[in-house]
């Protein structure tokens, strides 16, 4: 089964941060920088764990997600917060069911690697 | 003779992880131990199995009217709150959030009493919100046990500082104590 990830980061440093490790770690990663590109991946038939910030322009994370509930398309992937805010929103609170973590930025990379990779093997195959 | 013994564990967010943790190397316990975990449904059963990969226990889904048995332990499905009748059967049902959630931590910890001859350990790990903060409270007020997860090691410190406002819980601990104060407890043939 092919390991996919999804970062949806507006901040391009971290997009390509990320990108970089996960892909020399051996996931195939698609980096986005927006939810409505996020979006957009899925409704193409991207399957697989999605990292998502929560402070990005326009749409932001918490935004992103409750459309990625309402439009159906939460089925089958996982969802993680990647994000500098160490207190979450209370826009968390209804979407608790669809988020399986929150990573806290700065991360180190092994941490990083290690919450992927655990968290993949949870996906069911396609 | 040692007491039946009844554990529930709550977690949402950054929870498998720490489960992962708690579990990994986890011995046979003469215990039934309830795993109440908010995630979307389609993992359940990875969870589940992901856990049963580590633990000598048998790790498995909760059924409808199941009984509780010793030495397994129970992942309440997603979409359903589990209610734990008399301290020994498991009743599934949809319904109403509670909490937003569910399942709820507080639907299953709520529904223990207090009985001679059985013990309850509540653990509340990770996660936001106060979900489970209400179960932890009556655990300790039938005689039960409470441990928190502690802040530097949480995604999300919010259940667990909710349930150690409540000035009801009894250890406050990092996930590798906890595997280890679970173990020291349910091996402690005592009886209230």
């Amino acid at each position: 089964m092919e390991k996919n990830v999804m970062v949806v980061d507006d901040d391009l440093a971290v997009l390509n941060t990320v990108k970089r490790i996960l892909e020399y770690a051996g996931f195939q990663v698609m980096a986005v920088d927006s939810g409505a590109a996020c979006l957009k991946a899925l409704k193409n038939g991207f399957h697989g764990l999605i990292l998502m910030d929560v402070v990005m322009p326009e749409m932001d994370g918490w935004e992103t997600i409750q459309t990625i509930v309402d439009q159906g398309l939460a089925k089958d992937n996982i969802i993680c917060m990647l994000t500098a805010k160490e207190t979450p929103d209370s826009r968390m609170d209804l979407l608790k069911e669809y988020i399986l973590d929150y990573i806290t930025k700065p991360f180190a990379a092994q941490q990083l690697i290690d919450i992927v990779t655990e968290y993949i093997d949870y996906l069911p195959s396609v | 003779m040692t007491d039946k013994m009844i554990v529930v564990i709550g977690a949402s967010a950054g929870g498998p992880r720490v489960l992962k943790q708690i579990f990994t190397d986890l011995p046979m316990l003469n215990c039934s131990i309830i795993v109440v975990q908010h995630m979307p449904n389609f993992i359940n059963e990875s969870i589940a199995q992901s856990l049963n990969s580590v633990t000598e226990m048998e790790v498995r889904l909760f059924h409808q009217d199941e009984v509780l048995k010793d030495r397994v332990v129970y992942v309440v499905p997603s979409e359903y709150h589990a209610k734990v009748i008399q301290n020994r059967q498991i009743q599934l049902r949809q319904g109403e959030r509670v909490n937003y959630v569910c399942p709820a931590v507080d639907v299953t910890m709520l529904s223990l009493h207090q009985e001679p001859g059985v013990r309850h350990l509540g653990i509340l790990l990770t996660g936001m919100g106060r979900d489970g903060a209400e179960g932890m409270r009556h655990i300790k007020h039938i005689g039960g046990q409470t441990i928190a997860q502690n802040e530097k090691t949480c995604a999300i410190f919010g259940m667990p500082k909710e349930a150690i406002e409540t000035g009801c819980v009894d250890w406050v601990l990092p996930p590798d104590q906890i595997h280890q104060k679970l173990i020291a407890i349910s091996r402690t043939p005592t009886s209230n």
